[in-house]
């Protein structure tokens, strides 16, 4: 175990008779990992437990190599934007942010400077000394986020954090999570958009019921489902032929000819058997334009272990 | 993290948490609770002064009154002493008697005479300001209503909500995220509220002391504060902010771990009630045992009342002074500990996902 892993080692926890997770063993590595599931799959629960507002009934948590149960330590380290809509009555939003920062022994100069820096990271300054309770969902979501970042931890938690931003600051939000995970640091993200999880993701959790389903990078994750044949976009230009050509193979399961006839969607159950054959066509003067692997995101992957669509 | 930086963090919970205990809606009853004895003595203050302004058109001198005997006619009182500054006829009685009362005043006190069937039958006179009978009645007043009911059923809302107050509202999480220990933060938050609980009950004992003493002659007042005044006093708003101490960390603890605070209102409450006529031992876990022994003057019991309820209102056999301090802050203590220990444990829970 390497000291900047965040490690799940066999933890469950249950609301009274409610299962939240169980035997969750989990090695989250530095990156942006997304943690995807349908509602009440145990997602938050996940984060809860990684930031000590819950504690298991059973199995050790520790977020690089600090107890889950030492919240002095912990939240030093980690900035956790949660789902829960609301603050401390009578709050201002710079109070909001600065409060942590106060506690974790920094300056006045210091606290009033990294304040500032993160409220102005998600375009907030003029609120600043507004009451949390005056702002819109979207405004609040933003506080939040703000207050998780502001002390500049070694792990950033955020629940749904994208939900309720403007299209500007959705896309410097997520530049920022990228500028953390640069830094080796861990972006744990829960996230409803499939396509955004994709595109942010190095690495990403599914869970359902509880249980983690499958976890890795996208691309290794899709590699162990055997019993969905992967699906590859083809752009060529003789489509038919070469649909021909590939459909006398063994391993290919269906293939779908698009309406402009410049394209394919084949399903293979061999990868490598595929990429073998295409590229002997290829060399038989065959020109093949693209290849893209048309279910190796997220949005798929969720399909074939989750099931459905969230 | 030295103690020094962990006493920094819980100022800075308890300053934040302090606005909310003091300027809370919720707690707006709080201040009601401290002020109603202040606003009791304060018209008992302004009717002594009315009548005593109305009676003093119309001194009789007090030989006159004492001369008059039971069994004299009602003329012949009016003929010796004038005429009464109220005068008031009725009937009464199973036999629809004739009655009549009359009232005089000699300067200091009131004379209240009752003639039946024309013969005066009963003669009583009263100090319009009696100070000795005021100084028992903010006694009683203390013992019986602001420990027994204001400070405890204040200390209720106040810490009680500390904690289960953040659930309901869905913001524990907020402390809970802080880079602070759970103790640290238990501790925040109870000194926000002892400091809220002290400043509004000790403030209200003072005032309603003040307020007692007012309408009183300023010689008397002189005298009495200069004898034991300023050791009443203190002894009372020591007692506040005992029990505000004690009450404020039982039902901090009780916060912690019950949603519904009518449960340990009522046990509490019956608990204390039956203080009196517990073991020893018993007695010593209480507040009201060590902060009635702070309180300077003993309340009177009644011998007409029963039994139970004379049980019921008596102290417990007092400590001293020493030991009742100690005692209470060794309970207090106690009870922070235990309380420590839970809210290590403690998590939130607001139907997460």
């Amino acid at each position: 175990m390497t000291v900047s892993e965040i490690v799940f080692n066999d933890v469950s926890k249950f609301y009274d008779e409610v299962l939240g997770v169980n035997h969750v063993d989990l090695k989250i590595p530095p990156g942006i990992t997304s943690l995807v599931g349908p509602n009440g799959s145990g997602k938050t629960t996940i984060m809860n437990l990684m930031t000590g507002l819950i504690h298991p009934d059973r199995g050790t948590i520790t977020v690089r190599d600090l107890s889950s149960h030492d919240p002095e330590q912990l939240m030093r380290i980690t900035g956790y934007a949660t789902q829960y809509d609301t603050a401390p009555r009578g709050i201002t939003g710079f109070d909001f942010v600065s409060f942590g920062l106060i506690l974790a022994g920094y300056n006045k100069k210091q606290v009033a400077e990294m304040t500032w820096n993160a409220l102005e990271s998600i375009g907030m300054t003029d609120a600043a000394h507004r009451k949390v309770a005056s702002y819109s969902k979207g405004m609040r979501q933003r506080v939040r986020l703000a207050q998780a970042i502001a002390g500049d931890p070694e792990v950033l938690v955020l629940d749904e954090p994208l939900n309720g931003l403007d299209p500007l600051v959705r896309a410097e939000t997520v530049a920022l999570f990228h500028e953390f995970a640069a830094r080796g640091r861990h972006v744990i993200i829960s996230s409803h958009v499939l396509q955004e999880v994709d595109v942010i993701s190095d690495q990403v959790i599914f869970i359902a019921n509880g249980m983690i389903v499958a976890e890795g990078e996208v691309r290794g994750v899709r590699e162990e489902i055997h019993e969905h044949p992967s699906q590859f976009m083809i752009r060529c230009r003789d489509a038919s032929h070469v649909a021909s050509l590939l459909f006398v193979q063994d391993n290919i399961t269906e293939i779908k000819l698009h309406d402009d006839r410049m394209g394919l969607l084949v399903m293979t159950r061999d990868r490598a058997e595929f990429s073998r054959a295409l590229t002997r066509i290829s060399l038989e003067g065959h020109t093949i334009e693209s290849v893209v692997a048309a279910d190796a995101n997220v949005d798929a992957l969720y399909k074939y272990l989750i099931g459905g669509s969230e | 993290m030295n103690n020094v930086f962990r006493l920094r963090q819980t100022w800075t919970i308890a300053r934040l948490q302090l606005r909310r205990v003091f300027f809370s809606r919720r707690s707006f009853w709080v201040y009601l609770l401290a002020l109603f004895p202040a606003v009791v003595f304060l018209g008992h203050g302004i009717k002594m002064k009315v009548d005593y302004r109305m009676m003093s058109s119309q001194i009789t001198p007090v030989t006159l009154l004492e001369s008059i005997t039971k069994g004299t006619g009602e003329e012949e009182v009016i003929k010796k002493t004038g005429k009464p500054i109220m005068d008031r006829r009725f009937k009464a009685g199973p036999k629809r008697q004739y009655m009549r009362h009359m009232m005089y005043f000699d300067g200091e006190r009131r004379w209240n005479l009752f003639f039946s069937n024309g013969v005066l039958q009963n003669k009583r006179s009263q100090q319009i300001f009696n100070f000795n009978a005021d100084r028992i009645a903010f006694a009683t007043m203390f013992q019986t209503y602001y420990l027994r009911l204001a400070i405890f059923f204040g200390c209720l809302g106040m810490f009680m909500n500390l904690f289960r107050g953040e659930m309901m509202d869905k913001t524990l999480h907020f402390w809970f995220l802080a880079p602070a220990r759970r103790e640290v933060l238990l501790a925040g938050k109870y000194l926000a509220g002892i400091i809220a609980a002290v400043s509004i009950f000790a403030a209200g004992a003072v005032l309603s002391f003040a307020i007692m003493l007012w309408p009183h002659h300023t010689a008397q007042v002189t005298a009495y504060w200069h004898d034991q005044g300023l050791s009443h006093l203190f002894s009372y708003a020591s007692a506040a902010a005992l029990a505000c101490i004690g009450y404020g960390s039982v039902f901090l603890a009780f916060g912690l771990v019950l949603r519904n605070p009518i449960i340990p209102a009522v046990v509490i409450l019956f608990w204390e009630y039956i203080n009196g006529i517990l073991p020893t031992l018993l007695q010593k876990l209480s507040v009201l045992y060590y902060a009635q022994s702070l309180c300077p003057v003993s309340v009177p019991i009644n011998n007409d009342m029963p039994l139970l309820i004379r049980l019921l209102i008596s102290p417990a056999n007092p400590p001293s002074v020493i030991t009742a301090v100690f005692g209470f802050l060794i309970v207090t203590a106690l009870v922070l500990l235990v309380a420590s220990q839970v809210v290590r444990r403690l998590e939130i829970n607001y139907n997460t996902d």
